[in-house]
């Protein structure tokens, strides 16, 4: 009995590799698919790159209406400004905020509350990150292009942030030298782009690989050579974070060529992208199990996936969503690859990179684990 | 544990229940080394399931299995080096190649010295090693999944169904493969719906039927012992013939020609039957009678009689 369980979890290096072999050939050998995995995220990061272009060189109207008016909501309103982003119309504190903007027609306004400073103080602990929790953004959902203003706000913000946090006291700092640089919405974008691309393409690609092997038989027939199951998966990863890494490389080399992002590309990149296909493919793996037939799996994928794609911070920040949807955004595993690939790619943030990376990382343990326990090679349906 | 045994293969009391159907019902039988088997059954009888619990591809309900001395269910990765397997319908990467299948297959096995090209000659896929598994047509997939199934150069092969959807030449070249493999000594356990085959190959033949062996032995003595019967056939018969021989207690059937044919157990049943239809003055105008052929033996311990079969269709009409 013993034996039986030690053999099944005995990694052969020669296997996954020949798997591995099998699995690029028969990738490389259909065009479409090639499509899809490299091109697909490209096409893309060229459309929405294209369309932020303009907005990046425009100059936004915000209204700010500071409450506190201290030393701190003052720089933080300087530190707006020297962004060179926004074009800064202050609104007297007196005035009712909401009739304001009616009246005035703006779409977008940032309130700076009263305890400001006060909380700043509190909030801006050693290993604390995170905006300003009490700033109030007022703005008009409706309104055309007012999703880039606040996304590109919100980089503003979250860079204003960065150099601040780790230096207290933080608010007294110089705000001069907080923004050397200027903020685009496309290296907000691409991390997101590619994070989701990794995710769709290691949970797709191993559910339909492992469903359409299943429905075929080639798993009964793998049953009977010595592969183990723990090979199967490792194989399955191994493949996906190959092309994830290719996939990633092209996304980054066209970033580069066409937009030319200043993005940081440090260690935490390969970090994320083989947590995101660990993550994925696991929970690919488990689909699999778990659904009978592969149009199931596929449709298990497809509601997993889309909740994942348009609330965990892919295409505009999380922060731009309701309260309840942005404590949604939290459970979601893709929201930590998209929050740590760009604290290490745009902040070179490497605590909150961390946090995120040790969140995602006990996710992905428990997802793989899970699909090596449940994983099975051979033909019982029982 | 029993490694000098000469059996290779030792089934005791198998059973395999699915969800209130017992697929495998209490089965036992031994396969010696060097041995041909064939289990020969009809659909559904439960072949597939018996052959995979036989090599390691599903688990067992109750019962015993024996593979060179080893239990299947504690030693499966001891045993499975050792043995190849051509499942039923076998099916592999679509846009992989003839050899790079088999060199996949012989990787898997930490088999680098698998001679491939004497492989896909055996199997007769030579001119076919660049063509990709899914431009390969039924008969060249089945060809290939037998050449997979000794990339290890097993001592036990088993094939489900090894020749079904083939044609008759692509068939007999399977056969000769078979042969082949039985003169080096391997053991080989196969399926397979046709008695033909099972009396060219195989050394020993089980029938199969709803889960239970009916019947085990050497072709020859299945057909000895079992064709203990008459088959009397009444041709252009009229329309009350097959109630009156209904009455009597037997069971006719119409052919696909119109014409009657009545399993019978004595020779006194002929004159009897006969008898009946002369007094009911039905008439008939011709007559044969003989021992059953070698597919009615098999009709008759599969249960599936040609008497139940298709007299339930005639009726439907
Ligand atoms: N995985 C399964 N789950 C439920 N029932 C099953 C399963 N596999 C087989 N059965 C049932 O068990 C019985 C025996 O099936 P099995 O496949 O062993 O027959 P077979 O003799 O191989 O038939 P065939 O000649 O059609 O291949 C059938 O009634 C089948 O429906
Ligand atoms: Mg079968």
């Amino acid at each position: 009995m013993n034996l039986h369980i030690i053999n099944t979890t005995i990694i052969h290096a020669n296997i996954i590799w020949a798997n591995i072999i099998v699995s690029i050939k028969s990738f490389y050998r259909e065009k479409t698919v090639v499509f899809f995995r490299i091109a697909f995220p490209v096409i893309l990061i060229l459309v929405f790159g294209t369309i932020f272009m303009e907005r990046d060189n425009e100059i936004f109207d915000l209204s700010v209406q500071d409450l506190d008016r201290t030393t701190s909501s003052e720089k933080l309103v300087e530190a707006i400004r020297l962004s060179k982003r926004f074009k800064i119309t202050p609104v007297s504190p007196a005035a009712d905020a909401e009739q304001y903007a009616r009246i005035n027609k703006r779409n977008l306004m940032v309130i700076i509350p009263k305890d400001f400073e006060m909380s700043m103080m509190q909030k801006m602990g050693p290993g604390d990150i995170g905006i300003p929790v009490s700033l109030t953004k007022l703005y008009d959902p409706s309104a055309f292009g007012v999703t880039t203003k606040i996304g590109v706000l919100d980089m503003v913000l979250a860079g204003i942030n960065q150099e601040m946090s780790g230096k207290p006291p933080l608010i007294v700092s110089e705000p001069v030298s907080i923004l050397k640089k200027k903020y685009r919405f496309i290296e907000f974008f691409v991390p997101g782009i590619i994070a989701m691309a990794v995710m769709t393409a290691s949970l797709f690609g191993a559910v339909n690989v492992n469903a359409e092997l299943r429905q075929k038989g080639v798993l009964r027939k793998l049953s009977t050579t010595p592969i183990t199951r723990i090979d199967w998966i490792l194989s399955n990863v191994l493949y996906q974070f190959i092309l994830a890494v290719v996939s990633t490389a092209v996304m980054l080399l066209v970033s580069y060529i066409v937009f030319n992002v200043s993005l940081e590309i440090n260690a935490w990149l390969v970090v994320f992208v083989a947590l995101d296909v660990f993550s994925f493919v696991g929970l690919g793996m488990i689909l699999t199990r778990v659904a009978r037939e592969a149009e199931s799996a596929a449709a298990a994928a497809d509601a997993l996936m889309f909740p994942m794609m348009f609330l965990s911070g892919t295409f505009f920040p999380v922060e731009m969503m309701p309260e309840f949807l942005q404590k949604f955004a939290k459970v979601l595993p893709l929201y930590y690859v998209n929050e740590g690939l760009r604290a290490s790619m745009v902040a070179a943030d490497h605590m909150a990179a961390l946090k995120c990376a040790l969140i995602i990382g006990v996710f992905a343990g428990v997802v793989f684990i899970l699909g090596i326990m449940i994983t099975k090679l051979d033909g019982e349906t029982t | 544990m029993t490694q000098n045994s000469e059996y290779a293969i030792e089934v005791h009391n198998l059973t395999k229940h699915y969800k209130g159907l017992s697929a495998v019902d209490n089965i036992s039988f031994t396969v010696k080394k060097g041995e041909v088997f064939a289990l020969l059954g009809p659909n559904g009888a439960g072949k597939t399931t018996t052959v995979e619990i036989i090599d390691t591809i599903r688990k067992p309900t109750s019962g015993k299995v024996i593979l060179l001395g080893m239990d299947v269910t504690r030693n499966k990765y001891t045993i499975i080096p050792r043995i190849g397997v051509l499942p039923q319908g076998f099916s592999s990467f679509d846009r992989i190649t003839v050899k790079e299948t088999l060199q996949f297959y012989s990787r898997l096995f930490c088999r680098r010295k698998t001679d491939i090209n004497a492989l896909m000659a055996l199997v007769n896929l030579k001119d076919k090693v660049k063509v990709k598994y899914k431009n390969l047509s039924g008969g060249l997939k089945q060809r290939l999944g037998i050449a997979v199934a000794l990339v290890n150069d097993p001592e036990i092969v088993f094939l489900d169904e090894p020749t079904t959807g083939l044609d008759p030449r692509a068939r007999r070249a399977v056969w000769d493969v078979l042969l082949g493999l039985k003169k080096k000594g391997k053991t080989i356990f196969l399926t397979t719906h046709y008695m033909e085959e099972a009396e060219l190959l195989a050394d020993t033949v089980a029938i199969i039927a709803k889960g239970k062996i009916t019947a085990m032995g050497s072709p020859g003595e299945l057909i000895e012992n079992n064709a203990d019967y008459l088959v009397i056939l009444l041709k252009s018969v009229d329309e009350n013939v097959f109630e009156i021989v209904q009455k009597m207690g037997f069971l006719p059937v119409y052919d696909s020609h119109g014409d009657i044919r009545v399993r019978l157990d004595h020779t006194d049943d002929v004159r009897r039957l006969l008898n009946a239809v002369e007094a009911g003055g039905a008439s008939f105008n011709g007559l044969d009678v003989r021992k059953p052929n070698l597919e009615e033996v098999f009709l008759k311990l599969t249960e599936e009689t040609l008497l139940e079969g298709s007299a339930g269709i005639k009726e439907a009409k």
